[in-house]
């Protein structure tokens, strides 16, 4: 191989790289994502004021995602109902929805907000331990740079919620999974 | 019949269509089998990737969704259980490969980004391709390609184009062996038939029939063939009898064209009827329109021992109307199948002889019935329709050359007539110029014995001083002179014209006769004795003149003409008889005289003696005129008198005439008044020939006349007028008749319109010929033949010149 031709392809893979570096989404957008797409892998129960009532996801504590939660959610529904993003800075300001993301910095009212919406039908979904013995029903994980998820059967089915098979099987299970 | 033998046979085109159809009907099946299973196979190929494709898809939704490579990968890796699927790979949304599936066999490149809108199946080389979607509810994740090989598929189809192509060549050879044994049955019968056709038409057997084959078409095929044989056989037969009727009826036909007469005609017609149509009985009868009857009048050879056990030998009758023939004479062809079935007498005597089918075919030309033709044979029914036709034609063309015959034997008799006729016009008109001729030489020799007589005449009247011997030598000349002028006047006669009108004279038959004998004396005496035959002369006159009223000359001609026949019927010598008779057949009745003018010749059978007065009737052939006996007969009845005719074939013959007898006493003849006038006269004399003048002049001067001669007639009326105005006039004129430029009777006509009184004297070598046909010119008191005789011709001048009455007692002929 001609000796310019390998100079180029390391010019080549150098550009790349800066520039795969400079789009790679960094952990908050990729979680904002998977936010939107439990809503296609994840059954609530059914409820008579859905119709009326948007798909709400909420971000309990500090708000780690910036605009990128946002940005994921604009214009998206779910089964006709549109999708919107909630913030409540504290437990006490907690209002009812379908997602709701815990962040870091409220990890200690964690136990007593898993434990008041224990049957409201509510995904709870956060980045960090939940301090035992509550948990949240999908937590992500970060290993090696790679978002994986940890789900709890045991608290989703408390929560009447149904898991798709497809999201479990690429993800770390907890809890009993009922056979057939 | 020219057969193209690089014609294609049935049997290769059989084949070759068999061939073709079956391997068309294969090729268009395999072909459309085949088409079929390969759009089925890429259309199953499509959807069985769509369904593998959309299960991959739902089953990588998570792993796309929540990034993870690592169970793409594993869910990817469910393609390995799907041998085909060579490749696939996940993209996300962003179209940046997720994750990649290659199986072993798997070949090319699998792409390392892939737009999202990019999905859908298409064909690349041997594979298939399929970009799907991949969507968890309504959302999009990414795209899932996969790549399914096709060669194995493509192997198995090749396999299949194998197979075919084996089953087609294995089909194609059966269906060549099967429809090479099946096409025998079709082709075989085929060319059976056309065999068959062939050796009918190179031999002619029209008999042989074609065998049914056994298939439907092909029997119809024999069947119409044998049919069309059927048909062919049959008018090829009914054309061999009408070609046997053509030949046998132009043979007779032509057969009857070589003869003329009637007889010959039937016999030919019934004898080759008999040998070539044949019949077992053949006759021809005449039909007679007046009896009614049919008279036989040919029988064939073979039909002889027949007609004599019928009676229907040639002149036996047969009544027309009892035999059921009265429709033949309506021109209609009668046909008895079966002779003994009918009560008719002829059919009857036919039956009983065995003979059943009988013709009887009329004999019509120009609607005339001339007879029957009856043809007979022994079985019954033996007459084909054409037969009958065929007699029905022959009887037409026998009729007309019948009829032809019967024509053609009137035109013959009409010609021999004309030609008898014109032979004789010209025998008249040679007689006629002779006549002339011989008019001509007598008058010349009247001229120039003239002289001899009147000086014999003078010598011996005027010269007493004559020695015995002269006056002997004299009287010897005057007998010679007057025998010439008697040779001369018969000849006038006997060449002379015949005068239409008649002048009776009584006259002396027995003078006649003996004139007559004279006149043929040549034919009945110096003829025969040269050919050495003796013809004795018997002459039986009636002892008393036998007087009647007849037409001298004719007379004379008829006996002349019955001596001549006498003479002819007796060309080995006889006796030639002449008798007349003086009859008187009863008490009361008027007396007749005969003349008989007999020979002991030949004789005459009845038909001659029937024929022989007829004019052109003649058994002498080229000598006889035909006239002689019409003269006589003419002449007879002209005098009102009879002819009667005795004959014996072998003994002689027997002419009569009859005259009545004249009545009275003939008045006793004149006596030669011998006067010696001495009166002497102024004589006038006229004539061209100074010979006669000479002499005639030195007579009168002798008797004392005073004769004044001219030459020729004008200078004879010159004198006469000369010597009238001299006044010294002629007591009379003798003129000659015959003279150059001015003749005897302007003489007469001048010297009478000069001097009516004045008599005139013609002197002629034809004198007897004009009194006897009255032609006595005008202007003339007396006519004197020459020569001249002394004695007349001093009675003439002594009659005419006495002024008074006695002159009356002068007339009559000379003779």
């Amino acid at each position: 191989m001609p000796k310019f031709v390998r100079q180029a392809g390391w010019i080549l893979a150098l550009l790349l790289s800066i520039a795969a570096r400079a789009s790679a989404p960094d952990e908050y957008q990729v979680e904002a994502v998977f936010l939107l797409h439990f809503t296609q892998f994840v059954e609530w129960p059914v409820q008579a004021s859905d119709a009326q009532t948007p798909f709400v996801i909420g971000v309990l504590g500090r708000d780690p995602f910036g605009s990128a939660l946002d940005d994921a959610v604009r214009g998206e529904t779910v089964k006709g109902r549109p999708l919107v993003v909630k913030r409540f800075a504290v437990a006490g300001d907690l209002k009812p929805c379908q997602i709701l993301f815990i962040d870091r910095s409220a990890v200690s009212e964690a136990d007593q907000v898993i434990g008041s919406l224990a049957h409201s039908g509510t995904l709870t979904v956060s980045n960090v331990e939940v301090p035992a013995p509550a948990d949240v029903i999908i937590r992500f994980l970060n290993e090696d740079r790679r978002i994986r998820l940890r789900i709890n059967v045991d608290y989703a089915r408390n929560a009447g919620l149904t898991i798709s098979s497809k999201l479990l099987r690429p993800a770390q299970v907890v809890g009993t999974i009922p056979a057939g | 019949m020219s057969m193209n033998t690089t014609a294609p046979a049935i049997r290769g085109q059989l084949i070759k269509m068999v061939l073709i159809t079956s391997s068309a009907v294969l090729l268009l099946t395999v072909t459309s089998l085949f088409v079929y299973d390969f759009l089925t196979f890429r259309q199953n190929s499509v959807q069985q990737l769509d369904t593998l494709g959309r299960a991959i898809a739902a089953n990588a939704t998570a792993a796309l969704a929540f990034d993870n490579a690592d169970d793409a990968r594993n869910v990817l890796t469910a393609f390995e259980v799907e041998p085909h699927i060579a490749q696939a790979a996940l993209y996300k949304m962003s179209g940046a490969r997720f994750a990649a599936y290659s199986s072993h066999a798997a070949t090319g490149e699998i792409p390392t980004r892939l737009k999202p809108e990019a999905t859908g199946f298409h064909f690349e080389h041997s594979s298939l391709v399929g970009v799907l979607p991949v969507t968890e509810g309504s959302r999009r994740l990414g795209t899932l390609y996969v790549q399914s090989d096709l060669r194995a598929i493509y192997d198995r189809i090749r396999l299949y184009a194998g197979i075919v192509a084996l089953v087609v060549c294995a089909s194609g050879l059966l269906a060549y062996a099967l429809s090479r044994r099946l096409q025998h049955r079709i082709s075989s019968p085929i060319l059976a038939l056309a065999q068959m056709a062939n050796a009918i038409s190179t031999r002619q057997d029209y008999s042989v029939r074609a065998a049914a084959a056994g298939v439907f078409e092909l029997d119809q095929l024999t069947e119409a063939f044998n049919h069309m044989v059927g048909a062919i056989q049959t008018s090829e037969a009914r054309l061999r009898v009408q070609l046997g009727h053509l030949s046998l009826l132009q043979h007779i036909t032509s057969a009857i064209g070589e003869r003329q007469d009637l007889h010959s005609i039937n016999q030919v017609v019934v004898t080759t009827l008999e040998r070539s149509m044949p019949i077992e009985f053949g006759c021809i009868a005449r039909y007679d329109a007046t009896s009614r009857l049919l008279t036989v009048a040919s029988l064939g050879v073979a039909s002889q021992s027949c007609g004599a056990q019928l009676g229907l030998l040639p002149g036996a009758e047969i009544v027309l109307d009892e035999n059921g023939l009265a429709t033949c004479l309506e021109g209609q062809l009668v046909y008895e199948p079966d002779s003994g079935q009918v009560p008719l007498p002829l059919l009857q005597r036919l039956a009983a002889l065995n003979l059943k089918s009988v013709v009887m075919a009329p004999l019509v030309a120009e609607k005339t019935l001339f007879g029957v033709l009856i043809a007979a044979r022994r079985e019954a029914n033996a007459y084909t329709s054409p037969d009958c036709e065929f007699l029905k034609q022959l009887s037409e063309h026998v009729a007309l050359a019948a009829r032809q015959a019967e024509l053609n034997s009137a035109l013959q008799t009409a010609y021999d007539d004309l030609r008898r006729s014109q032979q004789t016009t010209v025998q008249q008109e040679r007689l006629r110029a002779l006549g002339q001729i011989a008019s001509g030489i007598a008058h010349d020799i009247n001229n120039a014995i003239s002289p001899v007589s009147l000086y014999t005449e003078s010598l011996l009247e005027r010269e007493p001083n004559l020695s015995e011997r002269a006056r002997s030598y004299l009287t010897t000349i005057q007998r010679a002179i007057g025998d010439v002028a008697g040779t001369v006047a018969r000849m006038r006669e006997f060449y002379r014209q015949r005068e239409p009108q008649l002048s009776l004279s009584r006259i002396d038959l027995n003078v006649t006769v003996q004139q007559a004998l004279q006149l043929t004396h040549a034919r009945w005496s110096d003829l025969p004795q040269q050919k050495g035959v003796m013809i004795e002369v018997k002459t039986e006159l009636a002892p008393l003149p036998a007087e009647v009223m007849v037409a001298e000359g004719e007379m004379r001609d008829a006996l002349t003409n019955l001596i001549f026949n006498a003479v002819d019927a007796m060309p080995e010598g006889g006796t030639l008889t002449v008798r007349t008779r003086r009859v008187k057949p009863e008490a009361d009745a008027a007396e007749r005289v005969h003349v008989e003018v007999g020979d002991t010749g030949v004789g005459m059978d009845e038909a001659t003696q029937r024929r022989c007065l007829e004019p052109f009737f003649t058994t002498k052939g080229e000598r006889g005129s035909g006239l002689g006996l019409a003269m006589v007969y003419g002449m007879i009845s002209r005098h009102s008198a009879e002819l009667q005719l005795e004959s014996t074939p072998g003994r002689g013959s027997l002419f009569r005439l009859v005259f009545a007898a004249a009545a009275g006493v003939a008045p006793a003849a004149e006596a030669e008044p011998v006067i010696f006038e001495r009166r002497p006269l102024r004589i006038l004399l006229v004539d061209d020939d100074p010979l006669l003048i000479g002499s005639l002049q030195e007579v009168l001067l002798a008797d004392g006349h005073d004769v004044i001669v001219a030459n020729g007639g004008q200078a004879g009326i010159d004198t006469f007028a000369e010597a009238t105005r001299s006044r010294q006039p002629f007591s009379i004129v003798i003129t000659d008749l015959g003279m150059p430029y001015v003749d005897g009777r302007r003489v007469a006509a001048a010297v009478k319109a000069a001097a009516p009184a004045t008599p005139v004297v013609l002197l002629t070598g034809w004198g007897q010929r004009l009194i006897a046909d009255g032609e006595v010119p005008p202007h003339v008191d007396r006519v004197l033949n020459k020569p001249p005789r002394l004695m007349e011709l001093r009675s003439a001048l002594r009659d005419l010149t006495i002024p008074a009455g006695p002159l009356k007692a002068a007339g009559g002929t000379s003779r």
